[in-house]
């Protein structure tokens, strides 16, 4: 369902520069991604046209030059009207007028299990005393492959930059993407749409293409991922980076490959990732050249040949059925999962299946970590959460959860100045992220965004410092489950932690954990993956 | 001319020998049926594979010239971006998939989705090839002397299929166009140069119907 009749949109004509002088200013509809202002060309005059159809973002009222523009969340019609709230009957007429499906971009909205039923549990004399944030040390360092490749990556912090491609971002947003993570020492994320060249040196620190001269320490890391469309993919691209990524799926749209529309597809895009100018990009919902694990398997086989042994091997997984697939993956030769869940961003997909497919990230966590418990990996091939983390809170619980790392995708959009209006299809983004048009990518500066990206980071790994050390730890290796408490009955339903004043998982974990309580399925399956297929 | 023999070694092991021994010099690799990924990402040299090769031989060929003198396993010349491939005999599942350029040529038949996302190689089927031929090409060639089977040139974006056999049904999104002189001139190019006994006077080409062939 879409976000629409949920806002209401209020001009003061008192001062409004249109409504005073009419013709001189249009910024609210030159900006607005869903044509709710239009202006008459005839008049000058512009009109609140279309007031259903603001989705609350407010990208009108950040650049009304008058400060003139109010947009207030209605009324709650989901508890008045439901289920046929204004939304629910827009979306049949658009259907009914146009025989075509929902598209939108971002992730899902309206509330999903998440962190946010989870809180952290303070150290004190029952357990190990706190540390002192400002006078001991946290570490903070993630390794990946440091025992099956030649050149681990070393995050300093434990957070990577979910993959966004070119094409979905602008080259802006990709170079600064790659600036942040060289800043602080993270990891970027060619995404599946080919290799912006830029990233390559920018993401190390450098500043040049032959990499002499570097600019930021300490230098991050450029993964590079390999996925079912295979756009702008060679031997040497795969040899451009630090890792290789091979993208199974995403939360955004699990079973779907990705979408860009033909619209995306400029001269630039179509270079890097080797398609015609205006052809939509549509990448299969599968590998044609897998059918098996043993296929798979040799896959991962030969990418560790082409690029020499060198770099860590990647999986990046939606959000379906997490210890089977954490499973195949590990049998696969996986150094680091990537599983991103049903809140994950994705630049254009069937709003149903942003909405209504897949599991929520703090369901995919427990599953996933036993996997890696039963195999006998847990913290050695890494866990990286995604899906829906926007702070230092939310990566410290996925971390706890067992995660090994966290990576932000729509929060480094939000942190690049996107007001999360869900239209990143369109390709009119007013913030120069996801747009292609030289109008508003000028708007963007990568070295500001970059600097904007890296405060983020800095930002949430002291938040992660604060929370770590606050439970009793020196490092994030040592956070476990019994440093969280679910806070209501879902919560721990759904993740088996233990439920606050209850001091006890629910007695449905208790059966399946041989009364233990904590983190994760009991052993689901003694026949790997492999046996059963 | 150096030989390797790959029994009873790994991938690693077999690749790197090949690595090492390609200056200047054609490599001949035996006993190799048993290793997927052979020739991996190569850049340059000559490539002879005496007898079978195992799955993905040739994958991600970046310029060397690979020639397999018996058959080949599923995902031939895989994501092929310079260089050719050539199979003596007949090939698996995946021939020639998500190719970028560069040439492949299939002395006997082909599986189901040969040249599937083909982006911009040369690829010729002496024999026959399985249903799904050419799915969803977005640049390049495919040339099937033989006959295909179901959907074939599914979902054609750009690019061209010519056929000189027949099909058991075509794809969504294709037309049938009629041969120019100039597709008759390059099919007679490529016979030549391979030494395909086809005469492209008879052949039919296929391209899409349209560019943007599906529901969003």
């Amino acid at each position: 369902m879409a976000v629409i009749g949920a806002f209401c949109v209020s001009v003061n004509k008192e001062i409004c520069l249109n409504a005073r002088m009419p013709g001189k200013c249009a910024t609210c509809a030159e900006v607005c991604p869903h044509g709710v202002y239009a202006l008459d060309r005839a008049t000058g005059e512009m009109e609140v046209v279309n007031f259903n159809a603001c989705v609350g973002c407010r990208i009108c009222t950040e650049f009304c030059p008058e400060n003139a523009i109010r947009i207030n969340p209605a009324e709650p019609e989901y508890i008045s009207r439901y289920p046929w709230t204004f939304a629910a009957i827009e979306e049949v007429h658009y259907k009914s007028q146009t025989g075509e499906y929902l598209l939108r971009g971002f992730g899902t909205h309206g509330q999903t299990p998440n962190f946010d039923m989870i809180t952290v549990v303070p150290s004190q004399i029952a357990s190990a005393a706190p540390l002192d944030k400002y006078r001991e040390e946290c570490d903070m360092q993630v390794v990946i492959g440091e025992d099956t490749c030649e050149k681990p990556v070393v995050l300093k912090q434990p957070f990577v930059w979910a993959a966004m491609s070119f094409g979905a971002l602008s080259k802006e947003a990709k170079m600064a993407l790659a600036i942040g993570a060289a800043m602080t020492g993270i990891a970027t994320n060619t995404g599946e749409g080919g290799l912006v060249p830029e990233e390559a040196w920018l993401a190390r620190g450098f500043t040049d293409k032959e990499m002499t001269r570097k600019k930021h320490d300490p230098g991050g890391y450029l993964i590079i991922q390999w996925s079912t469309g295979r756009w702008g993919v060679s031997v040497d691209y795969l040899n451009s980076g630090d890792a290789v990524e091979v993208k199974i799926g995403q939360g955004a749209k699990p079973g779907m490959g990705g979408h860009l529309l033909g619209a995306k597809v400029t001269e630039d895009v179509s270079r890097v990732r080797g398609v015609p100018v205006g052809s939509d990009a549509l990448s299969p919902c599968r590998y044609y050249d897998v059918q098996t694990l043993d296929d798979m398997k040799r896959m991962v086989a030969f990418l560790r040949d082409v690029t020499e042994y060198q770099v860590p091997i990647f999986f990046k997984l939606g959000p379906s059925r997490p210890y089977a697939d954490v499973a195949a993956c590990i049998e696969a030769g996986a150094d680091a999962i990537s599983i991103d869940g049903l809140v994950g961003g994705t630049g254009c997909s069937p709003d149903i299946v942003t909405q209504g497919v897949g599991i929520p990230t703090i369901a995919c966590l427990p599953p996933a970590v036993q996997a890696l418990k039963d195999y006998g990996v847990h913290r050695k091939v890494k866990l990286i959460a995604l899906g829906g983390i926007r702070n230092g809170l939310d990566a410290y619980k996925a971390m706890a959860l067992g995660a090994d790392a966290v990576g932000f995708g729509s929060a480094a959009e939000v942190a690049l100045g996107c007001r999360v209006c869900y239209a990143c299809q369109k390709g009119n983004c007013p913030y120069g992220i996801t747009s292609q048009k030289p109008e508003y990518r000028a708007r963007l500066d990568p070295i500001e965004g970059g600097k904007r990206l890296a405060n983020f980071i800095h930002a949430c790994a002291e938040e992660v410092k604060i929370l770590t050390m606050l439970s009793g730890h020196g490092s994030i290796k040592d956070l476990t489950t019994e440093d969280l408490r679910a806070m209501d009955l879902n919560t721990a339903a759904i993740t088996g932690l233990k439920l606050c004043g209850y001091e006890r998982p629910l007695p449905i974990w208790d059966s399946m954990m041989g009364g233990n309580g904590g983190n994760g399925h009991k052993k689901m399956e003694s026949k790997k993956v492999s046996e059963e297929r | 001319m150096k030989t390797i023999d790959a029994k009873n070694k790994d991938l690693k092991s077999v690749n790197r020998s090949l690595k090492e021994s390609l200056n200047g010099q054609p490599v001949v690799i035996k006993n190799a049926t048993h290793i997927h990924g052979l020739a991996a990402g190569l850049k340059h040299g000559e490539v002879e594979i005496k007898g079978s090769a195992g799955d993905y031989v040739g994958v991600l060929n970046d310029g060397a010239v690979i020639k397999i003198m018996k058959n080949a396993g599923k995902y031939t010349a895989d994501n092929m971006t310079k260089g050719t491939v050539i199979v003596s005999g007949s090939t698996e599942f995946g021939t020639a998939q998500y190719c970028y350029g560069g040439t492949v040529v299939i002395y006997g038949d082909s599986g189901d989705f040969t040249g599937t996302m083909n982006k911009g190689a040369a690829i010729i089927i002496a024999g026959d090839v399985g249903s799904d031929a050419g799915t969803y090409m977005l640049k390049g060639d495919l040339i099937i002397a033989g006959n295909a089977g179901d959907h074939f040139a599914n979902y054609l974006i750009r690019g061209n299929v010519y056929i000189g056999g027949t099909w058991k049904s075509l794809g969504n999104n294709t037309k049938i166009e009629p041969m120019t002189d100039a597709d008759i001139a390059k099919l007679r190019a490529y016979f030549e140069t391979y030494e395909i006994d086809a005469n492209p006077v008879v052949f039919k080409k296929i391209v899409a119907a349209s560019e943007k062939p599906f529901y969003k």
